[in-house]
């Protein structure tokens, strides 16, 4: 008899338990769901051939749409990956490998302080080191997001290699491969897409930053002229036009953010289907 | 007939842990050499001191020589690398390089030394596979994963790998000890055909492996070499009470 | 798939078909001197000691075997036979020797009665054809072969017994004569049973059955 109530005893706490993870698991996705029905919802009524063809409209301006921001955007971002990604990939490389360098020990410090500090006060730096020398501009914002970027590839970077397994390292290096390009080939190739998750990470990060592009890049609503010219940017968009008094600008503001969480869903794919496992 | 290396006086360490302690003994070309003994003898540390793999490992540093043909591998201006393609390694649990194609996995030293030219890689694959007794078995699935193999399957190709380089030894560090006896019995062939035309050093734990497959024994104890000798020698009349007690399992 | 102990069953099993050509020889070295009254004595010990030699090569190979590759099954019956084989072999070769000594210190049979030489020499012919057959079924590990060249002995054995009954019967020949040749009928008889041994040793390769055939 007492036999039979601990298993009915057992029983439920294994509802109890599954009822618990379910639940975890649907308030975790209801935020994210929410976001995107509202998002869609508002932003799907702004999208039309025009919004992906024009520029920023000037006020009062009917039509006119985000081309311009998307141009802006994917430049900025291009170039901030430009930096930041070999520079996080090899600092990331340099912590895994050289794991025990007393170097490593304070790089791997300030990189943790790195990712800790507010991105405005990047911006901020960004603005005194570059924006006060040649003026609003893409390399002074691209510079900007790079600085965001490097902490979370040298991290996931660092993450990544040490993951791959040592006996695969022997193995090259048994073959007479030299170090470097044990590291090079076998070892990044391994981890790869983790690595490549990082990085991804890192630029779906800086796709929706605001701030530091706010200081550094300024405000342009022509389409992209020059590096040391500010460009249009997507989320500066969204904090813009859905400030502003226009019915119709305040809809381009939702378009611009449902375009935006395309071009991050967009990379996840792409990067997704282009690391997708050969076996 | 010159013996393929002659250790002198090796000492090693990991940091301050003294796990070889003057080991003196020459090894024979195209001969199977077993190390045996209790685990943490040093045995392992003993062959990655053959091709220089001991000093990878952090706080790992060793004092005599190695002469290998002659010429002392710990000597100025030697390069590492270069000993290990002529000193090629398997390891324990088999690791093929998961990310690559069988082929790959073969072709992969000289891949990565930079050779290409396709026709010289076919040839080399295929005669390193045949030689290590798996081309039968993986010639239809040159394009499978090195991974999909079975544990067996992936140590040959391991075996083959090494090959692949042109080695003149083939240092094994118990390379069946993750595998079932049919397994372990063809890579056992597999060590005696490749006796014929490479010095083979292989450590192993079970000591009847290294009856069946070496031609000399050595029995390392706490960093030691305790007794070498011709392996029917060490199997049948050991000089050493040690050897004895160890060999009849009364310690170990 | 070959596997490492086969080299070494390998060996073991040419050492044994030389021993078995070195004993055959060796008997009938022996049995063309009683014949013929030829001396071949010393070429007879040096095939014996060539065979004790080997024997115990024999022995030491099969120790190392059972030392280094763990035999079981069949593997283990034919380490175990093929030792008691080399140990039969070299009987040959030591009544071989047993039976040029007679000739050489008691004078042989040569000059004695026709009949006693060519009693001698039916029994060495048998003998020797037994060793033959047995060497051929040790080749190929021929239990049915075996089983028929022990028949044989049975007739060998008669040969001896018919051969005393008739030396008793007669009592015409010299004590000289007698003693050589029933010493060298008794060798031809034990050859014969260490014949039977074999045989029995490659039945139990063959089936693993311990057969007593005589």
């Amino acid at each position: 008899m007492k036999k039979l109530d601990y298993y009915r005893f057992r029983i439920i706490k294994d509802y109890v338990a599954h009822f618990l993870v379910y639940l975890s698991l649907v308030a975790a996705l209801i935020p994210l769901f929410s976001i995107l029905y509202e998002v869609v919802q508002r932003g799907i009524s702004a999208i039309n051939l025009n919004f992906f063809i024009n520029p920023t409209p000037t006020v009062g301006e009917k039509g006119g749409g985000v081309a311009n921001a998307i141009q802006g955007t994917l430049i900025t971002m291009g170039f901030a990956s430009l930096i930041g990604i070999p520079v996080g990939l090899m600092s990331g490389i340099f912590l895994s490998e050289y794991s025990e360098h007393k170097l490593s020990m304070v790089i791997r410090f300030f990189n943790d302080v790195l990712s800790g500090i507010p991105s405005i006060v990047i911006g901020v730096f960004a603005y005194a080191l570059i924006v006060r020398s040649i003026g609003f501009s893409v390399i002074a914002a691209a510079f900007a997001l790079a600085i965001i970027m490097v902490p979370i590839v040298t991290r996931t970077t660092e993450e990544a290699l040490k993951l791959v397994p040592l006996s695969l390292r022997e193995a090259a290096i048994a073959l007479g491969v030299p170090r470097w390009k044990t590291v090079a080939t076998i070892v990044l190739r391994s981890a790869k897409k983790a690595v490549v998750t990082g990085m991804l990470l890192s630029i779906a990060r800086i796709a929706g930053e605001s701030a530091p592009v706010l200081v550094t890049m300024g405000y342009w609503r022509w389409w992209f002229a020059s590096l040391n010219r500010p460009a249009a940017n997507l989320a500066l968009n969204v904090f813009v036009f859905a400030m502003s008094p226009f019915e119709s600008w305040i809809v381009l503001a939702w378009g611009s953010a449902l375009v935006l969480i395309l071009l991050v869903l967009g990379v996840n794919i792409a990067v997704r289907v282009l690391t997708k496992e050969r076996y | 007939m010159a013996p393929k290396f002659e250790i002198e006086d090796l000492n090693a360490w990991f940091g301050s842990k003294h796990v070889l302690k003057n080991i003196n003994m020459k090894i024979e070309e195209n001969a199977v050499t077993a190390i045996i003994g209790p685990s943490g003898c040093g045995k392992t540390t003993l062959i990655r001191c053959l091709n220089r793999m001991h000093e990878i490992t952090p706080g790992a540093r060793i004092s005599g020589k190695v002469l290998f043909n002659r010429v002392n591998i710990y000597g100025n201006g030697i390069d590492p690398v270069m000993i290990r393609r002529k000193i090629g390694m398997v390891f324990q649990k088999p690791n093929p390089f998961p990310m690559m194609s069988v082929y790959d996995n073969v072709a992969a030293g000289l891949k990565l030394n930079g050779i290409r030219d396709k026709k010289n890689l076919d040839e080399v694959v295929r005669r390193s596979l045949e030689l290590a007794n798996l081309w039968d078995e993986v010639k239809d699935d040159l394009n499978k994963s090195g991974a999909s193999l079975s544990g067996g399957q992936q140590q040959r190709l391991c075996i083959a790998r090494a090959l692949a380089v042109e080695p003149e030894v083939l240092l094994m560090d118990e390379p069946c000890s993750a595998l079932d006896p049919i397994a372990t019995a063809k890579i056992e062939a597999l060590i005696r055909k490749l006796a014929e035309n490479y010095t083979v050093v292989i450590v192993t734990h079970n000591m009847q492996q290294a009856a069946r497959v070496s031609d000399y024994t050595a029995f390392l104890y706490l960093g030691e070499l305790i007794e070498y000798g011709p392996t029917k020698q060490i199997f049948e009349n050991p000089k050493h009470e040690l050897t004895e007690r160890y060999l009849t399992g009364e310690f170990g | 798939m070959s596997r490492i102990i086969d080299s070494g069953l390998e060996e073991l099993s040419a050492t044994l078909h030389k021993m078995g050509e070195l004993a055959y020889r060796a008997v009938l070295a022996a049995i063309i001197e009683c014949v013929e009254n030829k001396q071949v004595y010393s070429e007879i010990c040096e095939i014996s000691d060539a065979l004790v030699l080997m024997a115990d090569n024999v022995e030491d190979k099969a120790f190392e075997l059972i030392a280094r590759f763990q035999p079981v099954a069949s593997d283990l019956r034919t380490i175990k036979s093929y030792m008691k084989i080399a140990y039969d072999f070299a009987r040959f070769g030591r009544y071989a020797l047993d039976v040029s000594y007679t000739n050489q210190k008691l004078g042989g049979i040569g000059n004695c009665d026709a009949w006693m030489i060519s009693h001698v020499k039916e029994m060495g012919e048998k003998a020797l054809k037994m060793i033959n057959l047995s060497i051929t079924s040790l080749r190929s590990h021929d239990a049915q072969l075996a089983e028929k060249v022990a028949q044989t002995e049975r007739e060998i054995d008669k040969m001896y017994f018919d051969f005393l009954n008739k030396l008793i019967e007669r009592a015409d020949t010299t004590t000289k004569c007698a003693i050589s040749s029933v010493l060298i009928v008794r060798y031809l008889e034990r050859i014969a049973d260490h014949v039977t041994y074999i045989c029995e040793s490659i039945i139990y390769i063959a089936t693993g059955r311990k057969v007593v055939l005589r």
